[in-house]
């Protein structure tokens, strides 16, 4: 970092915590839990969901938070440096090179996302987006496909290049939101912000699960279309489905990508925490929070509200929409149906997840942001400049290659998917092995406010990695054949999986001229003595 | 609503919110370190 330039550091604990939790709650909290839920046995599926939660989610949590700390404590702030460190040598060190890379990647399509969030909002500020309650469910549903269609580029290559400029004016807007508070900093950008976009997500929700909950039966034609069979509908458990191996490879997968483990983020967010401060409580407090965003908030509102307007027969379609169906098509619909208020909750829902992404989004840029300074020795404008060029070609290749979503969802199979279950194991096995899990027992209790009970130690060592390459394993076993043969048959998967490529290229460059400019001014990169306490 | 698929809800909602509570309640009373036994840390 250039020396001139002040030490980034978080202003108070409940700001960490916050902006923790802010990465790890996103769009999946609201959309894609229920979904999973509803389609992989209702309130069964909480039985695996809690114990990847036990056992997988806060476990990393704790890895990564503690070796946030340590690596801080040693000057570093990257997921490249601060593996170096643990995994004592330049293999971790490459290895890391991952934890810069997903939240880069992910971030080319995600502020697109948001923007469609951004979008939505603004539509239901001006009078909703058209949706004639009139007409059959099905045309009802074709219009907010066809508005969904438009807004977001699947029907035609090209989003910022077609008839109007709307998606890529919101997209402008929500990237220069994002580059601004980045450039902010730790505590004047992302914890400033977090502080007040967290609790006003959680009141918007609250707001929403408040209309929601009261809906009642509002259809006296339609009297089992009702508030309570609604949640019956995502709660009502059905045990055959805990025999499916496929139910424990959900809930693991809905824990994993919800709780931001593995993602590059916490890492880089925990080297900013002051030497002694606390990592056990903040860890499972930012864990704690985005559990009660998803199941608290997720498990009440999108089935309840869905059935109730949609009923049983239209529901099975609206679950197997998954995630972007559910929220931007289905949820339309049922806006629609609120009357007088479908406007204004429609408003709330997307404000609301406009939020949820944008603290997420803010989490992306950061650690890319960290490494260029630390790896190459710039300064905060420099270092924002090379970032903001990476994003801005990745964004448009992202936006302009938009049609039924290929280029994207390329990008996320391959790194916000899988990549993420590679990081996630390099770091358990980082942590708990190679650096050693008594090492990192006594480093993670330095400071703790809290005791992490003493047969964690077994779980982090043996449980974690084994239930997480277990969880790999299906997940490969699942989804690989069919991803690598859907890249060698279409040019457009070919070129996504080149940018990431291309992207993971110049990160490993970047990361051997480090290498070389830590070893020239003494640094222990290989984590041989450690900091001093 | 079955009795069963009332428990889940519940149980879920009581152990997310119960849980969020608690950490908070922790994060905003706790001042300092705790005191751990050597024996517990182990090494």
């Amino acid at each position: 970092m250039a020396k001139h330039e002040a030490k980034q550091e978080w202003g108070t604990r409940v700001g960490v915590i916050l902006a923790v939790s802010g990465s790890a709650v996103g769009l999946g909290n609201f959309l894609r839990f229920p979904g999973q839920a509803a389609a992989n046995g209702g309130g069964a599926f909480m039985i695996p969901y809690f114990c990847a939660l036990l056992l997988v989610g806060i476990p990393i949590g704790w890895a990564e938070w503690t070796m946030g700390r340590y690596g801080g404590r040693m000057g570093m702030h990257s997921a490249p440096s601060i593996l170096g460190i643990f995994g004592k040598g330049r293999t971790f060190r490459y290895l890391g090179v991952i934890g810069v890379l997903i939240p880069l990647a992910v971030s080319f399509y995600y502020t697109y996302i948001e923007a469609w969030c951004l979008g939505y909002f603004w539509e239901y500020l001006n009078g909703g987006i058209g949706v004639d309650t009139a007409a059959s469910i099905t045309d009802q549903a074709a219009t907010a496909g066809s508005f969904y269609n438009n807004l977001t580029g699947r029907a035609a290559n090209g989003v910022f290049t077609g008839g109007t400029l709307e998606t890529f004016t919101f997209w402008a807007i929500t990237f220069a939101v994002n580059i601004y508070l980045v450039f902010r900093g730790i505590s004047k950008g992302i914890e400033k912000f977090v502080s007040w976009a967290m609790p006003a997500m959680a009141v918007c929700a609250l707001i929403v699960l408040g209309r929601v909950l009261t809906l009642g039966t509002p259809d006296p034609l339609h009297p089992d279309q009702n508030v309570i069979n609604g949640l019956a509908y995502m709660w009502n458990p059905n045990f055959a489905a805990l025999s499916n191996p496929q139910t424990w490879l959900a809930a693991a997968g809905q824990i994993f990508f919800s709780l931001s483990v593995g993602f590059g983020v916490i890492i880089n967010y925990a080297s900013y925490m002051k030497k002694k401060d606390d990592v056990v409580l903040s860890g499972l407090t930012a864990s704690a929070t985005n559990e009660l965003f998803e199941v608290g908030f997720g498990g009440l509102i999108t089935i309840t509200a869905s059935f109730v307007f949609l009923g049983t027969a239209n529901m099975i379609g609206a679950v197997q929409g998954g995630t972007f169906g559910l929220g931007f098509t289905t949820l339309p619909v049922v806006f629609a149906h609120m009357g007088a208020f479908g406007n204004f909750v429609g408003a709330i829902w997307f404000f609301m997840l406009f939020l949820a992404a944008i603290t997420s989004s803010i989490s992306m840029y950061q650690p890319s942001l960290a490494f260029f300074e630390e790896a190459l020795g710039w300064g905060r404008k420099q270092s924002t400049s090379l970032m903001v060029g990476i994003c801005l070609v990745g964004s448009f290749l992202v936006m302009y290659f938009s049609k039924g979503g290929i280029f994207w969802s390329t990008i996320d199979d391959w790194v916000g998917t899988f990549l993420i279950f590679v990081l996630a194991m390099v770091q358990i096995i980082a942590f708990s092995w190679i650096f050693g899990i008594e090492k990192g027992w006594k480093e993670a209790h330095f400071g703790a406010q809290i005791q992490i009970p003493g047969f964690y130690k077994f779980i982090m060592k043996y449980v974690t990695p084994t239930y997480l390459l277990l969880v790999f394993a299906a997940f490969c076993w699942q989804n690989l054949g069919a991803w690598v043969k859907s890249v060698a048959d279409e040019p457009l998967r070919q070129g996504a999986v080149g940018l990431i490529l291309g992207t993971a290229l110049l990160l490993a460059v970047c990361t051997r001229i480090g290498e070389k400019r830590w070893r020239a001014a003494g640094m222990d990169i290989d984590g041989k003595h450690g900091p001093k306490h | 609503m079955t009795t069963l698929g009332w428990i889940f809800l519940l149980s879920s909602m009581v152990f997310v919110w119960g849980l969020t509570g608690w950490c908070y309640y922790k994060v905003l009373t706790v001042k300092g370190e705790i005191e751990i036994p050597p024996a517990s840390l182990g090494g």
